[in-house]
């Protein structure tokens, strides 16, 4: 009994239960008919190696784990750990000195975009061309809005889908392809969505914020988690508004005529994906400058002690009702171009599974990070759609989800600040984890001074 | 202004008419919403933590005793002690496997943020993805269709209160809610773990300095509140059937049946799930179905802007 | 008649069953360095917590004079307080602990002006001038506090004294009428208590900000202030010079010692 205690046996079980929990959740499904299935089959199946050495799945993954295992004990065992780690000193001060020079950093961002501009010439297969747009850069301008809110003002929005939907659904509307009517009647052109949804999405932001922005931030996510799920219920249920589950009627591509300007967008992805690079460009220009401006650092003040902010004049809940309203603007931007894009729209989009990936994908980037940010979404996106254009045996779209929510617990437990963090923000979050700094999340609000 | 009078009205007719059905029906479903919200309050408590994963735990309490009920009952017609047997082991399976999962929730996405002293967002986002884990995987096991519990017991009306059928599920309801829910009163204010319990969420280090220790005692909060979720999960699969998305909202309603009766407090968590649940079930004269819930959500975002401590207060610390 | 600073009225403050302060009247007088003392539990920190809106007393008044005119304090807040010229430091120091010295200070030199979240997205001239001047202002405070040196040091790294002489910047950034300093010798040796001592004269004779502290050093608090207020339990026991309040002997009694070499509490 006393052995089940010990390290050991604490260190294997864990890695037999992790074993057991990779098997399950990387193997084939249940069924309505069996649902242990999944469980049993996951380890019995026959898997075989490239045509050869026929096994049963558990075996051929415990395997595979051993192998891991073995390397890992074998590089912290050996000197290899030592020369890495050798290596890794004398490469930093380098690698430092390169990506501070700024004038580097100009041509580091121009190579980026020169390959994202020509990436759907060499890129040419259809499924691509079209997943870059809908999947991978329309979510970039999400994470990068997102980021805004979680990242910058550290509040959780759970109900992030919300803002999206409406910037969608106003598309919809405006144009005709709801059951309700559009405004005075007159159909209009799918670009007048994009000031008309950022009102209605910054309205909506405000209404809902000024309330709640002053609570505690787990009651903030909970709250806002609550707002999506009513948005959600309200686009299932009002059919003659929103067209119920059934959605919209067909919505008209994005046009412009002025004057000798004339362009009418298709359903070639490949324009839009230059709109929504546009867009994105422009986004990465504007929150940068957020960033180092006073408004960007009276997020950090808030974020690290509130109560010190207040007593030098900053007000709290104005720059979190501005942060919040930022984001929600940008979700309303991306659901314009969606719903400009997509022929039709309908509820089936904007659930809370939407607003839980674009977290995962500031967290996984770097909350605060406008880089990490981005590059966590183009890491996340572009593997995401590769497994489902080619899926390895047994892999079902929806497990995608699964894999995600063990990201966020593994982030959490090993890189909390992401892949590619803001400095600043790895030096806040090491601070509270050290005691040197008092931990702002759970909002210590104004009343909450010090003692007599 | 006469269609809006009329329109209260006629609902409020239906109110009266239908008062006691929904009165019973809504302490039934209140009850349910009890023994969740205490997952929720007693994390709380300790932890200063919204354990998101706990809706997966009552949906893993759902579906174990949906397979053990449909392994013991199969088709054939228990006698009348089998019943009470089935119904015994049934809500035992549902404990079990709710507190498994809770504990292992606890182990994986909490201990190791804990050991780190990590910042309370962190925990929040490792139990937005425990969640998101656990609720994914159930689909990929389960399937996306709802699993209908027969019970194991002839589901009649037992009596009629006013003008109201009281079924004998709702009977089981209450007299388990009531039980389970006096237990662990019990237990955490007169026993020796209740006490240990109350220190961690009054001072957990304090506590540990008095020789509690924290890590067993949290383990045994999750335990204790994953076990009541679990089963709460079994009595609404004998109800509702079981599906991987079971729940989610009645977890999002029980958290607000938490904050309503003050978060931390037990008893409030009783009071609050009740409350909700007539609530909730008298707003079903008013709006159409599916707006329930967002009458459920009104009331939480009403007490957290009027009230946030909730009616009874917040506290784990002491044994109200 | 100039108008007093702080002029505070029967304010009452209460926690629950707790009187924190009793029916406390006081003012201060626009120039002078005022301190409040008393032993530990007496309130003082509450009353800081109240004349910066932290704490909304239940009864009272606290009315406000600063350059930018009248203010009635109690139900503010604490940013509004800020912006009408009244800055406070903690008790422990609180820090932006990942930031620089430097950038805690200009923090506080931009929280008041400057254009909005347009202008801060758009970076115009104006911003940009904006962020030139409060950058020169957090300069030169930096190098009146004596920190010029540590301003690139994240916060967290600096020493206690000079944590608090950065508080100190930082609060004197967001352009105040009246400095509130909360036990700004706790913790420091005798040294950066002279330094202390000096900078706090400096504050009033140089930037013409008055100045309101709470200290347990006796002896700093005799040299320093102008006039004193004495509280125990809440309620204002004694006021005067600091001759006046050595010689009474209510205020004796409330310390249960000669306040002469000074029962240095909190110090070390």
């Amino acid at each position: 009994m006393k052995f089940l205690q010990s390290p050991t046996a604490k260190r294997w079980g864990s890695l037999i239960a992790l074993y057991a929990v990779v098997t399950v959740m990387t193997g084939p499904p249940g069924n309505q008919s069996s649902p242990t299935l999944g469980f049993t089959s996951s380890f019995s199946e026959t898997v075989s190696f490239f045509g050869l050495f026929p096994a049963p799945r558990g075996l051929f993954l415990a395997g595979v784990f051993g192998l891991i295992i073995g390397a890992v004990a074998i590089y912290q065992r050996t000197a290899l750990q030592g020369m890495v780690k050798q290596a890794r000193q004398t490469v930093a001060p380098r690698y430092q000195s390169v990506t501070q020079r700024k004038s580097l950093r100009g041509v580091f961002y121009a190579l980026v975009l020169f390959v994202a501009i020509i990436l759907p010439h060499v890129v040419t297969d259809p499924f691509w061309q079209s997943a870059m747009v809908s999947q991978i850069a329309i979510y970039v301008l999400l994470a990068i809005g997102l980021n805004v809110v979680v990242g910058f003002a550290g509040l959780l929005d759970l109900g992030f889908v919300a803002f999206y939907a409406i910037g969608a659904y106003t598309t919809a509307w405006i144009t005709g392809a709801l059951p309700a009517a559009a405004p005075f009647h007159h159909h209009l052109n799918a670009f007048w969505a994009i000031p008309i949804a950022i009102v209605l999405v910054m309205i909506s932001g405000v209404v809902l914020g000024l309330p709640t922005l002053r609570l505690r931030g787990d009651y903030l996510a909970i709250v806002t988690l609550g707002f999506g799920e009513i948005v959600t219920i309200f686009l299932n249920n009002l059919y003659n508004i929103t067209g119920g589950s059934t959605g919209s009627n067909q919505i008209p591509h994005f046009s412009i005529h002025l004057g000798p300007v004339k362009y009418v967008w298709g359903l070639d992805p490949v324009p839009y994906y230059y709109l929504t690079l546009g867009f994105v460009v422009l986004f990465l220009i504007v929150f940068s400058a957020l960033e180092h401006s006073r408004v960007g650092r009276s997020w950090v003040a808030i974020r690290e002690d509130e109560i010190a902010a207040e007593s030098v004049g900053i007000n709290p809940l104005k720059y979190k009702v501005i942060a919040f309203a930022i984001g929600a603007a940008s979700a309303g931007f991306a659901g314009v171009i969606t719903g400009g894009q997509s022929l039709f729209i309908n509820p089936t989009t904007f659930t809370l599974a939407f607003s839980i990936n674009i977290l995962v994908l500031v967290i996984f980037g770097g909350m605060g990070s406008i880089i990490g940010v981005v590059v966590g979404s183009l890491i996340i996106q572009t593997i995401s759609m590769y497994l489902i254009h080619t899926p390895p045996a047994g892999f079902q779209n929806s497990d995608l989800y699964i894999y995600l929510g063990a990201l966020l617990i593994a982030m959490m437990i090993f890189r909390p600040a992401g892949i590619w963090p803001s400095k600043r923000r790895r030096r806040e979050i090491v601070a509270v984890e050290a005691g040197t700094a008092p931990d702002q999340y759970n909002g210590q609000g104004s009343k909450n001074g010090e003692g007599a | 202004m006469g269609g809006f009078f009329s329109y209260f009205s006629s609902h409020f007719a239906t109110l009266d008419h239908e008062f006691w059905p929904l009165l019973v029906g809504g302490l039934a479903t209140g009850f349910i919403y009890s023994m969740v919200a205490i997952g929720y309050t007693m994390v709380y408590g300790v932890l200063r933590l919204i354990n998101f994963a706990h809706s997966e735990v009552f949906m893993a309490g759902g579906f174990a005793s949906f397979f053990l009920t449909k392994w013991l009952v199969g088709s054939g017609t228990p006698s009348a002690w089998q019943s009470v047997l089935y119904v015994v082991l049934g809500v035992l399976a549902g404990g079990l496997a709710g507190a498994a999962i809770a504990a292992a929730v606890e182990r994986v996405a909490y201990r190791p943020l804990r050991r780190r002293n990590a910042p309370k967002l962190a925990y929040l986002i490792s139990a937005i993805g425990a969640s998101y884990f656990l609720f994914n995987l159930a689909a990929k096991e389960f399937g996306r269709i709802n699993f209908a519990m027969s019970p194991p017991f002839a589901n009649h009306a037992l009596f009629t209160f006013a003008n109201a059928p009281v079924q004998m599920l709702d009977v089981l309801t209450l007299v388990v809610g009531l039980l389970m829910l006096f237990g662990l009163d019990r237990l955490v204010s007169k026993s020796k773990l209740g006490r240990s319990i109350r220190a961690v969420a009054q001072d957990a280090e304090t506590a540990s300095l008095m020789g509690v220790n924290i890590d067993r005692t949290i383990a045994v909060t999750f335990l204790l509140g994953g076990f009541l979720g679990g089963a709460a999960g079994y009595l609404f699969g004998l109800k509702f059937g079981v599906v991987y998305t079971m729940g989610f909202t009645p977890a999002l309603k029980a958290f607000t049946a938490a904050v309503l009766g003050g978060i931390g407090n037990l008893r409030g968590a009783l009071i609050g799930g009740l409350l909700l649940g007539v609530v909730e079930s008298m707003s079903v004269a008013f709006v159409n179905g599916a707006f329930t819930d967002v009458v459920s959500f009104a009331v939480l975002v009403l007490v957290l802007l009027v009230r946030p401590t909730g009616i009874l207060g917040e506290s784990l610390g002491r044994a109200a | 008649m100039t108008a007093q600073l702080f002029d505070v009225q029967n304010v009452t403050l209460r926690f629950g069953g707790v009187v924190s302060l009793n029916n406390v009247s006081l003012h201060q007088n626009p120039g002078e360095i005022l301190a409040v003392i008393g032993p530990n539990g007496a309130g003082k920190t509450s009353l800081f917590n109240s004349l910066t809106g932290v704490y909304a007393p239940q009864e009272g008044t606290i009315t406000f004079n600063g350059a930018k005119g009248p203010l009635s304090v109690i139900g503010k807040k604490p940013h509004r307080v800020n912006a009408a010229g009244v800055a406070r430091t903690f008790q422990a120091s609180r820090m932006f602990s990942a930031m620089t010295a430097f950038e805690n200070v200009k923090i506080g030199a931009e929280s008041h002006k400057g254009l909005g979240v347009i202008g801060a997205m758009v970076r115009g001239p104006s911003t940009r001038r904006h962020d030139r001047e409060t950058d020169e202002r957090a300069w030169s405070l930096l190098r009146f506090v004596g920190l010029e040196q540590q301003a690139n040091t994240l916060s967290a790294s600096l020493n206690y004294g000079a944590r608090r002489r950065l508080e100190i910047a930082r609060g004197l950034a967001t352009n105040p009428s009246v400095l509130l300093l909360d036990e700004p010798a706790a913790g420091t040796n005798p040294a950066e208590k002279l330094e202390l001592t000096t900078l706090i004269r400096r504050v009033r004779d140089e930037m013409g900000v008055s100045i309101l502290l709470i200290e347990h050093d006796m002896k700093l608090v005799m040299s320093l202030a102008e006039r004193l207020y004495v509280l125990n339990f809440g309620s204002v026991i004694a006021e005067g010079t600091p001759d006046e309040i050595r010689a009474n002997p209510a205020v004796v009694e409330a310390y249960l010692g000669s306040t002469d070499t000074g029962t240095t509490q909190g110090a070390q």
